[in-house]
């Protein structure tokens, strides 16, 4: 029995695309195991900022946020902190917005003394476990969620980057359009 | 043709399977205290007992003296039975290693093993018994590039109280005169 040419390259094509979509389906579910974003959309939360006023996720619509989860014992954090400073300065006017969370224990005085020791120019927030939890449960330390102008979360990376790599997520999230919220 | 179908499919399964491969899962970092040998103490005295704590490969704790006033230092804080006195806990210094994500920095951590020495003073009151100890350690990992939430290790070790050995025995003097 000869086999058609065209028939096997439009089996193997079904196939390919079978496997691009359960692969995918898979790679989500996995990458987002635990983290309760409903298409997406990063959670909002509402935390105290060091000094003491109410912030919510949602005041920077609008604005690409880099979301940056830290704590004053966390080396790795240490030195993504004054590529922060640089890149808000730097992409702060093309509408970035760096804002850190802070979980640890330390008293607020302590993390308020740390980011200033820092010379931290973003607003820093005491953050709380159940923010945590929202964005998957933040097992280590750094995590930073990138999110685009609509609140949609583009990216997140776990652990220390390269000051590149972050730049360039930062080019894509203030790269994205507002869209009018209906 | 045939070939080039079997091509078409490899190259395009080859291509759908890399972009989706993901990235191997962090492992969460843990320290272990292998068991530790009963030991003999002597009451109404000073003794030294060495603790062993391992810190499984490819992570790092701070040591008790970190390099910085942020870092949380490794400690240990041990809870005696009534009787039994804990006296100085002696940590071993750091290992000045420097890490991929600081690598002009200097951070005095522990790694692989490392022993803590405590001194235990069991009163001369106590009843010769074994005893067991309790306590936690505190420590704070982190790897080549992320740091992991400070942990307690439970730590339970026994130490056995013996009595002192009697004092040896003074001979009375001799007399000059004795061997005359």
């Amino acid at each position: 029995m000869k086999r058609d040419p065209v028939v096997i390259i439009v089996v193997a094509m079904v196939v390919a695309i079978m496997l691009v979509f359960g692969l995918n389906l898979a790679h989500k579910s996995k990458s987002n195991a635990g983290v309760q974003m409903k298409d997406g959309v990063a959670p909002d939360f509402t935390l105290q900022s060091l000094d003491g006023k109410t912030v919510r996720l949602s005041d920077f619509r609008g604005k690409a946020v880099l979301l940056n989860f830290w704590a004053t014992w966390c080396s790795p954090c240490k030195i993504e902190m004054p590529w922060f400073v640089e890149l808000q300065k730097q992409y702060g006017p093309e509408g970035l917005q760096v804002v850190g969370v802070a979980m640890d224990d330390a008293s607020t005085k302590e993390i308020a003394d740390f980011a200033k020791e820092m010379g931290v120019n973003y607003p820093v927030l005491i953050g709380k476990e159940s923010v945590g939890d929202a964005y998957g449960g933040v097992q280590f330390l750094p995590e930073n969620f990138y999110i685009d102008r609509n609140g949609k979360v583009l990216d997140r990376a776990f652990g220390l980057k390269g000051r590149g790599e972050i730049e360039d997520e930062i080019k894509r999230i203030v790269a994205s359009t507002a869209v009018a919220q209906k | 043709m045939k070939q080039f179908a079997t091509l078409a499919m490899v190259g395009m399964l080859w291509g759908v399977l890399l972009p989706a491969q993901e990235p191997p899962a962090r492992k969460v970092p843990s320290v272990t205290m292998p068991p530790v040998p009963v030991a003999s103490v002597t009451r109404g005295k000073a003794n030294s007992v060495e603790l062993l704590f391992r810190v499984e490969p490819g992570f790092h704790v701070n040591s008790n003296q970190p390099s910085a006033e942020y870092l949380i230092p490794t400690s240990l804080k041990l809870d005696p039975p009534t009787d039994i006195a804990i006296g100085k806990i002696t940590y071993p210094p750091g290992q000045e290693m420097s890490f991929a994500f600081a690598p002009d920095e200097k951070l005095s951590v522990y790694t692989g093993d490392f022993s803590l020495s405590v001194s235990i003073r069991p009163l001369a009151s106590v009843l010769p018994s074994k005893y067991e100890i309790r306590g936690n350690l505190r420590y704070q990992a982190c790897d080549n590039a992320a740091c992991y939430p400070p942990k307690n290790l439970p730590v339970r070790f026994e130490v056995k109280v013996v009595k002192a050995p009697p004092p040896p025995r003074k001979n009375p003097p001799q007399s000059p005169h004795a061997h005359n």
